[in-house]
């Protein structure tokens, strides 16, 4: 009974401690969202749904909504299709392969700052390696700051240095789990490599693969370090994602109100994307090969 | 269906400088055989198999199916199906899919895959589980779907490596008589492994017996059983396994007889070779005796009743054996059991290496015309 009373006091206790490091910031950021602040020391001003009202009114939020819904297909596409690629290579027996394991994982020990001025120096248009390199070869390099397409294309790029390894660690686990036999159940069966690839490779990896794209969907979604230390949402908005917006809102231009309306709807909107998403990909259903 | 040889055929892993798992290999497996390859864990047996459907490559020698030279060509230019121990069923994928797999990758027409499958379905019992996935299935279903996905591409050859060993004893014996009435009205060429006598005398056309990446013996179920090549077979077959008792020949009075100790049992004459001084003497146990007079007694220490047979452990003139009667309810531990050894039963084999003493017999024989 003693242990009973323990184990429970325990289980309330993290409930209360989550409840307050996770529901309190997130209650206070909807409750802020139905008011008017300049600072969060002054007085606040009830207006009710005028934020909300405001904000999607706004062409701002819905351009930061798909710039964010870009960068984020892109960044996941590749991620997964690149560390999927890996990951098979890892796979295989060849010299050498635990030192090769261990460098491709590095680069998601890197802090995003540390990468974001990595990337800078090398695509500098002024200073940078690659122009210096290109250079020597007679070739100009423009600048991918000033251009939409360029800058969400670098932070895609530096996205998935990033954290392709993450990807690459996880369907590298997912691989040990397929059984080999299953592969030499194909091969007897006549199937070559593209068929076993696809008819038990990937069916092996669904749990995995859901839960990979599930995680980099939430994590490349709301992704602000990156985006704010490559480009800061410019050149005019190109890169402006839903963090982005609510962090400049609330902390630049001290519409806290406002910022906290961008980042509930930001959070409504991965939340219904993801129940969405759990539906039609069920990661109990996946595991059981269903 | 098809003729299956293996010539000299060698595995060593580590790129050829590694141990050797399949050693000098040597068999001719006529049409329609069921050749079952038995042996203890670690000899080769499997590794043997996985070279027949070449998912090993052979370190040297050549194998033929159907007179084709086999050797290096990929597992799908074979025509040959294999059922795995863990059955190897595509988990996402249905019954039904599971056994269309490989007509569909070889490009077979959809109707006529349709027909196949439904044809296996039938034949082993299948039909009610067609839409269902690997993870509903109980063991017994999923062996026969196992082999359902092999009997729907008409292979060549059949290979079933250890197909029985997940099941349970129950389930085992049922899905044996199903194997031997599949092979009985399809007359498959089929290689069956198996580290169970039981299995392999059953089922069997022939047995092989290997050790050590070794043939010990290929013969016939009963004439392993018979007459064993060497100590190893004679314990392998046979369930208790054989009485051996390591001795001298000796003359007794005009015959020559083993002595060990206070034993000394006359043996046959002209059966065997009789030049070696050190041999081993083995009796089955079922080929013991009970002889009221006779001058040897069992002590026994153990009784096993196991329904129709009684078995026995104890000690008979300082060696421990084992013997089998039919069943006999009065025996009890600490009884002492006057038993004879009947003459034409024993074995005679060599104290160094175990080979049979027996005349016109052996290993070597075997081997010999097997690789000529």
């Amino acid at each position: 009974m003693v242990q009973d009373r323990r184990v429970v006091a325990l289980f309330i206790g993290s409930i209360l401690l989550l409840g307050v490091i996770i529901g309190g910031p997130l209650v206070y950021a909807i409750m802020l969202s139905f008011y008017s602040a300049k600072s969060f020391v002054g007085e606040l001003q009830w207006v009710g749904l005028a934020n909300y009202a405001k904000t999607i009114q706004d062409p701002l939020f819905w351009q930061a909504f798909a710039n964010g819904l870009m960068i984020a297909l892109a960044a996941i596409f590749l991620q997964v299709v690149l560390g999927v690629g890996i990951a098979l290579v890892l796979n295989r027996r060849f010299f050498g392969q635990s030192v090769v394991r261990a460098v491709s994982i590095l680069p998601y020990f890197l802090p995003t700052v540390v990468a974001c001025l990595i990337a800078q120096w090398i695509l500098d248009p002024n200073y940078g390696l690659l122009k210096s390199i290109l250079a020597s070869f007679g070739i100009g390099i423009a600048d991918w700051s000033a251009q939409g397409v360029t800058a969400r294309g670098t932070i895609v790029l530096v996205s998935v240095w990033l954290w392709t390894p993450f990807v690459i660690t996880c369907v590298l686990a997912g691989l040990q789990t397929i059984p080999t036999q299953l592969y030499e159940a194909a091969r007897v069966d006549g199937a070559g490599a593209w068929r076993q690839f696809w008819h038990i490779t990937v069916p092996g990896l669904r749990s995995v693969l859901v839960v990979v794209i599930l995680l980099r969907g939430i994590w490349m979604f709301n992704k602000f370090d990156l985006i704010w230390l490559l480009t800061k949402g410019g050149p005019l908005n190109q890169t402006e994602t839903l963090p982005t917006l609510a962090y400049r809102k609330s902390f630049l231009e001290f519409n806290l109100g406002g910022g906290a309306a961008v980042a509930t709807l930001s959070f409504l909107i991965l939340a219904g994307v993801m129940l969405i998403y759990l539906r039609l990909f069920p990661i109990d259903d996946a595991k059981q090969g269903r | 269906m098809a003729r299956i040889s293996l010539q000299h055929v060698s595995k060593s892993f580590g790129g050829g400088h590694g141990p050797s798992a399949v050693k000098d290999f040597c068999l001719e497996i006529e049409d329609g055989e069921l050749i079952v390859f038995v042996g203890p864990s670690g000899c080769g047996k499997s590794t043997t198999l996985r070279m027949i459907a070449g998912l090993e490559e052979a370190t040297s020698g050549a194998i033929l199916i159907g007179g084709r030279n086999v050797t290096h060509l990929p597992p799908k230019d074979r025509n040959v199906a294999m059922v795995f121990q863990n059955y190897a069923l595509y988990p996402q994928k249905t019954v039904y899919d599971n056994m269309a797999f490989g007509l569909y990758v070889r490009g077979e027409d959809r109707k006529e895959i349709d027909r196949r499958v439904k044809a296996a379905a039938v034949s082993l019992d299948l039909e009610a589980l067609l839409d269902r996935k690997p993870r509903q299935l109980s063991g017994g279903q999923m062996q026969r779907v196992a082999l359902g996905r092999a009997l729907v591409r008409d292979p060549d050859v059949f290979l079933l490596d250890e197909p029985l060993s997940n099941l349970d004893a129950k389930l085992r014996v049922k899905m044996r008589e199903e194997i031997a009435t599949l092979h009985a009205r399809l007359g498959a060429t089929m290689i069956f492994v198996t580290h169970d006598q039981v299995e392999a005398m059953t089922l069997g056309d022939r047995i092989v017996i290997m050790r050590d990446g070794v043939i010990q013996q290929a013969g016939k179920p009963l004439e392993l059983y018979d007459r064993p090549a060497n100590t190893f077979v004679a314990g392998f077959i046979g369930s208790p396994e054989m009485n051996l008792v390591n001795g001298q020949l000796v003359e007794d009075g005009e015959r020559l007889a083993v002595r060990s100790g206070d034993l000394t049992l006359r043996i046959p004459e002209n059966t065997f070779a009789t030049q070696e001084k050190n041999v081993t003497l083995g009796i089955r146990p079922e080929h013991l005796v009970i002889a009221d007079g006779s001058p040897l007694e069992m002590s026994v220490s153990l009784v096993e009743q196991i329904g129709a047979q009684t078995y026995l452990l104890g000690m008979i003139a300082g060696h421990k054996m084992r013997a089998v009667f039919e069943r006999r309810d009065e025996i009890r531990s600490g009884d002492k059991v006057p038993i004879a050894f009947p003459t034409e039963r024993l074995h005679l084999f060599s104290s160094a290496g175990g080979a049979t003493l027996r005349k016109t017999e052996g290993r070597v024989a075997v081997h010999a015309k097997e690789c000529a």
